[in-house]
């Protein structure tokens, strides 16, 4: 009790510090982190506050003396780590928005507060403009909870560019003012210098604390939420609904947003990682003779009871001798034993068909009893439902340097090319490890060729990276899937790999002229820091490239295969035309942008089957071949990896 | 079998019902699908516009549950259960015949010969 009362005076001082900045600041981005953090500490106070109330609502309750509570009320099912991670909003602007680059660029800051168990946990912030296609937080947050968890996801904005000091004009002027300007301006600012905003915070029933609320300064609103259970834990990447608030009419702080969230909810019950129990055992298969009893040590640790020889090989990462699955088991304690001591236990598990029986003989009554606690209390964890089939990863990213910003001349490509740095050596890492592992040396062949793109990737001093396509399809004459193996990919300068181009490209078909006549190929230096990122995001989704638009993540992966027979294909279909003026011409209507969504996360509810719209006339789909493979994580089996690289590229699945 | 963008596409199809067998741990149907619009419609043997992005059935298993619900090699899958198979990646056209939760798949499919045959019928009835 006192703990909370602890931390809600302790956010008391933090909001009047985050007030007092926020008066003093003169910079807007300082303005901006200030107010994010007064928000957050409010919002704490509040949580806080009603935990207290909760907590007094149950003593207030234990003193009823309940009625028939059973002994088994008391068993709680473990807790866990739940960890959210990757947290991906994507933007919904109306294309003539998006594309325009002139005209003054309005900006939001965002950042997103999630609330899980009566903690609030806060994103960092990020500026928003028409540039973005979506918001991204790179953060990850870990917390404790049960298995009946809520996950609260709020999302906040506030208009970047709204004169603050308004409250310092003098009031004349600044009625003058108001009442000049538009009416939607007027508002804003009329609402602005109201003296005295105060907040009225409940603090559990009791008066109502009025916090002070600075007059001046970024405020920022509650844009959109969603809640998130159990049920939408999973090992990889999902889509949420939000709840979105505001309108654009009456709200400067509004975004278009898409109207979902992509994140990455996984939890490891305790179950999982920890020993529940472990002790020396008997244990015996049923249908065998009494003489059979084999002593082991088991352990029991995520859904099943390993036996293991000695107790040593536990640590020693030994296979066990024998393991017993404890998920869809039937347990009883049978009657005492009468040729040994002590109360056998029996285990029967369906595999299949049939039914397997193991029995197990504790030493003593107090032992047998221990045993089937622990066996009772696995199956209240067994609530954790699909976390318990396998263990989820969670990773903390160990803190990186941020890619530089740089500032934006309304074009994304420069963050790429500053920020490929970081990636193109993890890539070849992870291309080296994804080709020892699959063998696929032998079925490449040339395939040190393509990797050598990747080695030869030192930093940009020459401003001209490689350029492994630079081609682009005509309409005409879809099918001319050529490859050819024979040429040699790089050669020693770097020069663009003729060898990979399909030979029916129109336009800028020759690869020489179009490095040398594009006038944008120094500045945004397209496909080398793509191609990393290609692979990048069919490699491990933690690797996924941070701050670039879906717009060129698309288009980087749209058609590109890692190449069959040996040399890495690759069909450029809007970037090419993207390459030619700084701004893609085609019509990227939001469902292109839908479309994106399901080929990056992995798992998608919306399966937008209009991807082929967003192509427009310019170019068929990947009609190179090279089946276009989504970025779902190495786990796609070998056999799927090798019949998509295989040369015929006309895939075919059997169902 | 071709489409005009933004025209609707008029087949003439049968419905043909498929029971999966269940083998071991999985539900099969005993066939083989080529195509779909991240597929080169150039390689499909079976389409007779080669700029067809459909989805073609390309092997039948012998006896097994799709040959005997009556569909055929060549044959273009327009729906399964409802969902359209016309306008969809190879992996969604698989992902959508191979749901665990389903025994029974309802396919519209296409072939040549039904056109002949509903043109032959037509040519010897002609409507007055």
């Amino acid at each position: 009790d006192s703990d909370i009362q602890k931390k809600i005076d302790h956010e008391i001082r933090m909001r009047d510090g985050a007030c007092k900045l926020l008066a003093a600041c003169s910079q807007r981005d300082q303005a901006l982190e200030a107010a994010k953090s007064l928000q957050t500490c409010s919002t704490r106070i509040m949580a806080y506050m009603s935990e207290l109330q909760r907590m007094k609502e149950a003593q207030v309750m234990q003193n009823v003396p309940r009625s028939d509570a059973s002994p088994m009320d008391d068993r709680l099912p473990c807790k866990g780590k739940v960890a959210i991670s990757d947290l991906r909003i994507p933007l919904m602007w109306k294309d003539t928005e998006y594309f325009k680059n002139k005209g003054e660029l309005h900006r939001c800051a965002v950042f997103c507060l999630l609330q899980l168990g009566g903690e609030i946990f806060d994103t960092d912030m990020v500026i928003v403009d028409r540039t973005l296609t979506d918001i991204c937080f790179d953060n990850t947050i870990v917390s404790e909870a049960s298995p009946g968890f809520e996950l609260r996801v709020e999302l906040y904005s506030c208009c970047s560019e709204d004169d603050y000091s308004a409250g310092s004009t003098p009031r004349k002027l600044a009625s003058k003012l108001s009442s000049s300007l538009g009416r939607s301006a007027g508002k804003k600012l009329r609402a602005a210098m109201e003296p005295g905003a105060c907040s009225p915070v409940s603090n559990g029933g009791a008066a109502p604390l009025l916090l002070p609320v600075p007059s001046v300064g970024p405020k920022y609103h509650l844009l959109a939420h969603t809640t998130l259970w159990l049920s939408h834990v999973q090992d990889s990447f999902r889509t949420h609904d939000l709840t979105i608030s505001g309108n654009p009419e009456e709200c400067s702080y509004w975004l278009p947003l898409y109207g979902s969230m992509c994140c990455r909810l996984a939890a490891q019950p305790h179950c999982m990682t920890r020993q529940m129990m472990a002790g020396w055992l008997k244990v015996k298969q049923c249908g065998g003779d009494p003489k059979t009893w084999t002593k082991v040590y088991a352990v029991l640790k995520a859904t099943s009871l390993s036996c293991y020889k000695r107790q040593e090989d536990v640590d020693a990462n030994v296979e066990p001798a024998l393991t017993i699955g404890i998920n869809t088991t039937r347990i009883r304690a049978s009657e005492k034993d009468p040729h040994g001591k002590g109360q056998n236990i029996s285990i029967s598990n369906r595999y299949g068909g049939e039914e397997v029986t193991h029995t197990l003989n504790t030493e003593s009554r107090e032992d047998t009893h221990s045993w089937m606690e622990a066996f009772w209390q696995h199956f209240y964890d067994m609530q954790w439902k699909q976390c318990c089939d396998d263990l989820m990863k969670i990773e903390l990213p160990s803190p990186r340097k941020p890619a530089p910003v740089t500032p934006k001349q309304g074009s994304l490509y420069h963050e790429m090319i500053e920020s490929s740095d970081d990636l193109s050596s993890t890539v070849s890492d992870i291309l080296a490890r994804r080709m020892q592992e699959l063998e696929l040396r032998s079925q490449l062949g040339t395939s040190p060729t393509w990797m050598s793109v990747f080695e030869e990737n030192s930093p940009k001093s020459t401003g001209f990276p490689v350029r492994p396509c630079t081609s682009r399809l005509s309409g005409h004459s879809p099918h001319s899937p050529h490859r050819l193996p024979s040429r040699s990919p790089v050669s020693p300068h770097r020069c663009p790999q003729p060898g990979l181009l399909s030979s029916d490209a129109s336009l800028t078909s020759d690869s020489d002229s179009h490095c040398s006549t594009s006038p944008c190929s120094h500045r945004h230096g397209w496909p080398e820091p793509s191609s990393s990122f290609s692979l990048l995001s069919s490699s491990p989704s933690r690797l996924r490239p941070r701050t670039l638009s879906l717009d060129a993540k698309l288009s980087t992966l749209r058609g590109r295969g890692y190449g069959g027979g040996g040399a890495f294909q690759c069909s450029c279909q809007p970037p090419s035309s993207s390459l030619l003026a700084p701004h893609p011409a085609s019509s990227h209507s939001p469902l292109s942008q839908r479309s994106t969504q399901t080929t990056l996360s992995c798992s998608s509810s919306t399966s937008s089957s209009s991807s082929s719209n967003s192509e427009g006339s310019h170019s068929p789909e990947s009609s190179e071949g090279g089946p276009f493979s989504r970025p779902s994580p190495a786990r796609r089996s070998l056999r799927n990896l090798r019949a998509r690289l295989d040369p015929r590229n006309w895939l075919q699945s059997q169902v | 079998m071709s489409f005009v963008p933004g025209q609707p596409v008029t087949a003439v199809v049968q419905r043909i019902e498929i029971q999966k067998l269940c083998q071991g741990e999985n539900l099969i149907l005993g066939f083989s699908i080529g195509g779909g619009i991240d597929q080169d419609p150039g390689q499909n043997p079976f389409s007779e516009d080669k700029s067809d992005k459909g989805i073609y059935v390309t092997r039948i298993t012998p006896g097994g549950p799709a040959e005997v619900a009556g569909l055929r090699i060549g044959d273009k899958i327009m729906q399964v259960n409802g969902w359209d198979m016309t306008m969809v990646t190879h992996d969604q056209a698989r992902k959508k015949l191979t749901k665990k939760r389903e025994d029974v798949v309802r396919l519209l499919i296409t072939r040549k010969s039904l056109e002949e045959a509903v043109k032959h019928s037509k040519g010897s009835h002609p409507r007055q």
